[in-house]
């Protein structure tokens, strides 16, 4: 089963079409005055995951088995009648226990409480107790069809690209844990290897960190994931770029973004020795094109993650200002995210209670039953 | 109705969401009929249940037990345990392995619904040494162990460990069919992120630990599984324990002690292991306390007369040379005569007394625990009829399975579990 893709529930229940993940968000759009609104989002709660297991001291696998599950969850839900906070936290903590490092459930609320209070985020009422969180756990567990393992591209990148270099990048970050066994390929049938230094190897690593923040894990298998990462790498490394070129392959304009850069510094003196990357890549025998629209989608999110900043300009964007900006190329900050949040959920209630039918929605009944009970 | 809305959203901003799900839920009682109570483990209480669909199937539920807030139950978050079992047995397909139908996440608990398996392995040795008061046959056996094997194959061709096998564990249906069950001790072992003793201080039942284990080995890896394997093994061919030994328990500082009984079972048939036959045994913790205990002849052929050879590979102190499910399953034994079989009963099928019993239920003695329609126990000789019926048991004896007493304690094989 560890080794076997083909047979896991990822594979047999998580990966999705595109046309389903339109599904999923259609409601949400309607309350957004840009569809990058919603792909914002998914940048912002990605980064919020990534920073609340760190505060954990979760490791870099654990946050991605979390931002998986909280990608699923809300394949089946929406944006704007949920607590995004609260299914952040409660993935963080069943991810941790998925991954058999289990932390305190009192230190996930406490971190989160302090994390998403934070005047940057400016989410006000996350629960204090206990209880809620598990609640959550509950309700995503089995929202999650109780499917907890989850495959992840970092494996086929380390399988791929050279042990010595996997153990560099063990040590460095320290991401990789003991008794570490790559293990047989689920998939293709090439048997080609390729020697990354450590640089690029890093650089490789962050890229699939950063797919991440998109949707890019419900959409495709994750060794075709760390592909398209590995072939990013190359092509943005110029000195395995002009080897491509060399060979008369076809390479996409180098965007290379602030993001990756902080990869890609790493980068030491490119391999003396002339490597195959188009024989490499071809020997693979998975789907070229495939690999290439992964690249492609990647080089989007970079394009769209720009507009993201974590620091509020000085004009501040942030703050009161979401609803009120027709959304074209604005920098967003996470404040800015809330609060549209926070409006796309009123907007929501609003439409709830009176719906353009006039029909109650049903679930009012049940609501009302629910609070009379609770 | 504006202002409800918005009084609710500050407050609990779920609640919408909640309300759909518990619209969308579809309860325990109204997909099964509970026919009485099996067994209550270390985790939660397990029932027999008949699906209500047309197929009408058997069913056991295993419910695990809700976390209490003084009398209420309360949302305390999902034991490490119950996550374990229910993400493995998610992935896991194979026809030695008890399957999972599905988990229904209802009032604060939690149900796996497994596919009912009629006895265990447990069951039959009582069976023999209680009942018939006669060895196990000798192609029962081979059956049993090498259908055991193939599930343990499975597993540990996934990179699972199974690290609580042991008889009660291990199942076997009306059909015959060996199934390995309780997964709620079992782990991933591909690239775990953590060292396999970290997550848990003391794994495997006392009596079915391998030695690498009992001397304090904080690298094991898949022979645990198949020492326990020799455990079983050697424990059907002479219906009892092999190794019964007295588990030292953890200290107020859950330090784990060495455990010299049980160490001493095991000299005491097997001898002391040397450092030439096992060279890794110097680099345990409990080496020194070893040395110190007194050797013994091998006497294992008293123990277990026929696959002599076979079972000696099972209990080779040094795990990396102690054979492993693969091996096993290609070894001598199974080519000869018996042949293991597709039912493991195919020969005591023409005397059904030879069989095992069916499993006993009883009334749960903590009704509580079900929702309630499902403790009338009135209804339960009917249901028997009509299950008889559906199932077209051929088996003999049904009284033990009609008995309605309270208090059927099950075994009291210690637990490898704290906490
Ligand atoms: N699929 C099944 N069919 C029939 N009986 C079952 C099934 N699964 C479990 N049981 C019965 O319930 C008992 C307890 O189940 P299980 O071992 O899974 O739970 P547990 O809480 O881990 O128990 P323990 O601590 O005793 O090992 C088993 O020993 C067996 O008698
Ligand atoms: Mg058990």
């Amino acid at each position: 089963m560890a080794t076997d893709f083909w047979a896991s529930s990822h594979n047999k229940r998580w990966i999705v079409d595109r046309a389903t993940l339109k599904q999923a968000r259609a409601e949400d759009l309607q309350y957004v005055h840009s569809p990058d609104h919603i792909d914002l989002l998914n940048i912002y709660f990605a980064n919020l995951i990534g920073m609340l297991g760190k505060k954990l001291s979760l490791r870099q696998r654990v946050i991605a088995t979390a931002t998986v599950f909280f990608r699923r969850f809300y394949v089946k839900n929406l944006y704007c009648e949920t607590d995004p906070f609260i299914v952040i936290a409660a993935c963080c903590y069943v991810a941790a226990k998925a991954e058999e490092s289990p932390v305190h459930i009192k230190n996930v609320v406490s971190e989160s409480r302090l994390m998403f209070s934070q005047e940057g985020y400016g989410v006000k009422n996350f629960p204090s107790d206990n209880s809620k969180l598990a609640e959550m756990e509950f309700y995503l567990v089995s929202d999650l069809e109780c499917d907890l393992v989850v495959f992840h591209p970092y494996r086929t990148l380390l399988t791929l690209c050279g042990r010595e270099s996997a153990c560099a990048l063990d040590t460095e970050a320290g991401e990789v844990g003991v008794g570490i066994d790559s293990g047989p390929r689920y998939w293709g049938t090439g048997e080609g290897r390729l020697e990354l230094e450590e640089g690029p190897l890093q650089t490789a690593w962050f890229i699939i960190n950063d797919t991440y923040r998109s949707e890019i894990c419900l959409l495709y298998p994750p060794h075709m994931i760390a592909i398209a990462a590995i072939y990013l790498t190359l092509v943005l490394n110029d000195k395995t770029r002009e080897a491509i070129q060399a060979q008369g392959a076809p390479v996409p304009p180098p965007r290379r973004s602030s993001r990756t850069t902080s990869g890609s510094a790493h980068r030491k003196s490119a391999p003396a020795q002339q490597q195959d990357f188009v024989g490499f890549m071809a020997g693979l025998r998975v789907s070229l094109p495939t690999v290439a629209m992964i690249a492609q989608e990647i080089l989007s999110l970079y394009t769209l993650w720009g507009r993201y900043s974590d620091t509020p300009p000085e004009s501040g964007l942030g703050g009161n200002g979401a609803g009120e900006h027709s959304g074209g190329d604005d920098v967003v900050t996470p404040a800015f995210l809330t609060q549209l949040l926070l409006r796309m959920r009123e907007a929501r209630l609003a439409d709830l209670a009176h719906p353009a039918s006039g029909q109650p929605v049903a679930v009012n009944k049940r609501l009302e039953r629910t609070q009379a009970a609770g | 109705m504006v202002d409800d809305w918005s009084q609710v959203i500050p407050h609990d901003v779920m609640r919408i969401y909640r309300a759909k799900r518990d619209e969308a839920h579809r309860s325990v009682t109204s997909k099964y009929t509970i026919l009485g109570f099996i067994s209550s483990g270390t985790y939660g209480r397990v029932y027999k249940a008949q699906s209500k669909d047309e197929e009408g199937k058997l069913h056991a539920i295993k419910k695990f037990k809700p976390d209490k807030d003084g009398d209420i139950a309360t949302y305390t978050g999902i034991s490490q345990s119950a996550i374990r079992e229910i993400a493995l047995n998610r992935e896991i397909s194979h026809k030695n392995i008890v399957a999972l139908k599905e988990v229904i996440l209802e009032d604060k608990s939690i149900y796996m619904v497994f596919e009912y398996a009629e006895h265990d392995f447990l069951q039959v040795i009582h069976h023999y040494s209680q009942t018939l008061r006669s060895h196990i046959p000798h192609d029962l056996l081979k059956s049993l162990i090498y259908q055991l094997l193939n599930g343990l194959l499975y597993l540990h061709d996934s990179h699972i460990l199974h690290r609580d096998l042991k008889p009660a564990n291990i199942l076997i249906t009306a059909t015959g069919i060996v199934k390995i069950g309780d997964l709620g001790l079992a782990r991933l072992t591909y690239q775990p992120l953590q060292p396999l003793f970290a997550g848990d201080k003391v794994v495997v039942t006392i009596w079915y630990r391998s030695p690498e284990l009992l001397m304090g080995s904080k690298h094991y890896h898949k022979a645990v599984d198949c020492w326990a394997v020799g455990c079983v093994m050697a424990e059907l061919a002479s219906l009892r324990p092999i190794f019964k030994g007295e588990e030292a328990k953890l200290d107020s500082k859950k330090n784990v002690p060495f455990q010299k009984d049980q160490l001493l079972k095991v000299i005491d048939v097997l001898g002391k292991p040397d450092e030439r036959s096992w060279p890794g045994m110097r680099n345990t913790p409990e080496y020194h306390n070893v040395k110190r205990l007194e050797d013994s002849p091998n006497r294992l052929d008293a123990w277990c007369k026929q696959p002599v050879n076979f079972l000696s590979k099972l209990f080779i102190f040094d795990p990396d040379k102690r054979m492993n499910a693969r091996e096993a399953l290609l070894h001598g034994w199974f080519q000869e005569d018996p042949k293991p079989t597709y039912n493991v009963f195919q020969q005591q099928l023409s005397s059904p007394a030879q069989l095992p019993p069916q499993r006993r239920i009883t009334q749960d003695e903590a009704p509580s625990m079900m929702p309630a329609q499902a403790t009338h126990a009135q209804h339960l000789p009917a249901q028997f009829t009509q299950q008889q019926h559906l199932q077209g048991q051929t088996h003999g004896s049904v009284t033990s399975f009609a008995s309605m007493s309270a208090g059927h304690g099950g075994h009291s094989r210690k637990k490898a579990r704290i906490g």
